[in-house]
């Protein structure tokens, strides 16, 4: 062998040697199990069974043309996420706005927000059903108002907002650190020039603040839209997707189609629609937000 | 002017401080309600317990098996986020070094899983973890969480490696160091960043999650995880809040400690996380 192919050689033994772990962990945990599922989609298998039945497009036909409560769970998640992208950005970046001023408590306060994300949601979801049952009890003794003797978790209309609430409580902290970061990439002299040149603090903040940290807000809602989409652990927690099964998401849907009425051929047919869902939405948006980022 | 600007930053500090006590009374109520006796907290949630009953933690400390389970989820955590940590600065170091088509073309297979949402493929990951016998143990959990936690890794070791200078390797190299001891004593030590953002990542996630431990554990009772362990516990005491909330108090302790203690770590680490993607 000559030095130069032996050369070669250990070079591309090192390059295996770096790299084949992390190939087949990431093959192992998902890219395997992506491809199988795709192709479970398009059969029919209890999950007990090693047998697989092949039947072409009749999961995705069902799908589409039969299954209302897929429809449904998917108009609910939809009207999740969208009400938690804009509520989540514009009240952390607000939040963020205004912790971003000189202010000496701003560390502090800025960890203090950011205490319910740490918790996880599955607690978190059974934090709320204890404030919202026995907490808002107490509050209408206290208070009076009919506002706390609604059914929150029970009542088909509020139950959107209850659950709403609780995922943007959970998450602004993250966000707000987003933004804040974000915020601080902002250079000063940028805002002191448009100070001089006499724009109000509004003017200033869409101006000038807001087009230069468009890349944080690309980033937020990107993750607030695919967190969104993905809603499992606060549903089955906080309302197990009920009452009925007006707050069933997706990714539940597709957790009982599965592993409770064992379809596990339909439950995959589901998650690669889920995973073309959020695929398209999340290339669609960053592209538009992108578009509008602007350098300085 | 400047004492109009302090006068203002300080009513802004006085509004925000009482929005923030606003917004972690409900973990306040957690608190107090945890130390009630039950009849207690029927009669009124608010107000502060008369004497504190430490018997609704020792109860849910027992109920729950508590050591045990923290025990699983630690083990679980910790092989999860060293593994993640190992198999992502080894391979996202090699792959920003060689610049070949063939590299790049591994390091896209790599990376692709961050589009790959997990409920998309979580019912054929049982499959795969049933044949590789890695359900049903905390170990196996955390062998599973390598490759779901590797790709995000990866790619932010991949970009911070670009600033670390090729010299050193070549240094290294003359010196007589084999690839691996170069790779450990000189370049790992200097993504130290890159490594704590990974580190605090991945740790949040694997204790908090739920769902995955849901699937491969759920089946054998010893090997539960503390979030697991916390749902059977709930469903069981969900009417006596006071088991309730110290089951919940207890649950969420260690993820609280290690947030005050590693604090600004972790927002510049979740921080880090967010933006590279």
């Amino acid at each position: 062998m000559t030095p130069l192919k032996r050369k070669q050689l250990s070079r591309a033994m090192v390059f295996t040697g770096f790299t084949l772990p992390a190939l087949v962990a990431i093959l192992i945990s998902v890219e395997i199990p992506f491809l199988m599922s795709v192709f479970s989609s398009f059969t029919k298998w209890n999950g007990l069974d090693r047998a697989q039945t092949f039947i072409g497009l009749e999961n995705y036909k069902e799908l589409i043309l039969d299954d209302l409560d897929m429809w449904k769970a998917f108009g609910f998640t939809l009207r999740l996420t969208l009400g938690s992208v804009i509520v989540t950005n514009i009240t952390a970046l607000l939040l963020a706005v205004l912790l971003d001023s000189d202010l000496k408590a701003k560390n502090t306060l800025r960890a203090a927000y950011y205490v319910p994300n740490i918790i996880s949601l599955i607690i978190i979801g059974y934090i709320w059903r204890f404030i919202f049952s026995a907490g808002f009890e107490s509050f209408y003794q206290i208070t009076g108002l009919e506002f706390f003797m609604f059914s929150w978790l029970g009542d088909v209309k509020l139950v959107y907002f209850s659950v709403l609430m609780v995922s943007v409580w959970h998450s602004l902290g993250f966000y707000l650190v987003v933004y804040i970061a974000g915020l601080q990439t902002v250079p000063r002299d940028l805002i002191e020039a448009a100070m001089i040149d006499g724009a109000s603090a509004v003017g200033r903040f869409f101006r000038v603040t807001l087009p230069l940290i468009m890349p944080s807000i690309t980033v937020s809602v990107f993750h607030s839209l695919s967190n969104g989409l993905k809603a499992f652990d606060v549903i089955f927690s906080l309302t197990n997707g009920g009452p009925g099964n007006s707050t069933t998401t997706i990714a539940l849907d597709i957790y009982r189609t599965a592993f409770v009425i064992n379809r596990f051929g339909y439950g995959t047919a589901k998650s690669v629609i889920l995973f073309l869902i959020i695929l398209i939405l999340s290339l669609f948006q960053v592209r538009m937000f992108k578009q509008r980022e602007v350098e300085v | 002017m400047k004492k109009r600007r302090s006068l203002a930053s300080s009513l802004t500090t006085v509004v925000l401080s009482i929005i923030a006590l606003g917004y972690l009374y409900p973990l306040f109520l957690v608190l107090i309600n945890s130390f009630k006796t039950f009849s207690e907290i029927t009669s009124n949630v608010l107000a502060l317990p008369t004497r504190l009953v430490f018997e609704n933690f020792t109860n849910a400390f027992r109920i729950m098996n508590y050591p045990q389970y923290f025990i699983n989820t630690l083990i679980a955590t910790v092989v999860g986020v060293c593994g993640v940590v190992l198999v992502s600065s080894l391979a996202g170091y090699r792959l920003s070094r060689t610049k070949t088509r063939y590299s790049f073309i591994i390091f896209m297979i790599l990376i692709a899983p961050m589009m790959i949402p997990f409920h998309s493929f979580m019912i054929s990951l049982v499959k795969v973890a049933k044949e590789l016998h890695l359900i049903g143990s905390p170990l196996g959990l955390g062998v599973l969480y390598w490759g779901l936690g590797a790709s995000l890794a990866l790619f932010m070791y991949h970009g911070a490696v670009k600033s670390v200078p090729q010299e050193l390797d070549d240094c290294a190299m003359i010196d007589g160091a084999s690839p691996l001891r170069a790779f450990f004593q000189i370049i790992f030590p200097l993504l130290q960043p890159v490594t704590v953002s990974v580190v605090v990542i991945n740790t949040m996630w694997m204790w908090n999650d739920f769902l995955l431990p849901l699937l491969v554990l759920s089946g054998s009772k010893k090997s539960l995880t503390l979030q697991l362990a916390a749902y059977n516990f709930f469903g069981l005491y969900k009417v006596d809040w006071n088991y309730a909330m110290a089951g919940v108090l207890l649950t969420i302790l260690p993820a609280i400690i290690f947030y005050l203690s590693l604090q600004r770590y972790i927002i510049k680490g979740m921080v880090a996380g967010a933006v590279k993607t």
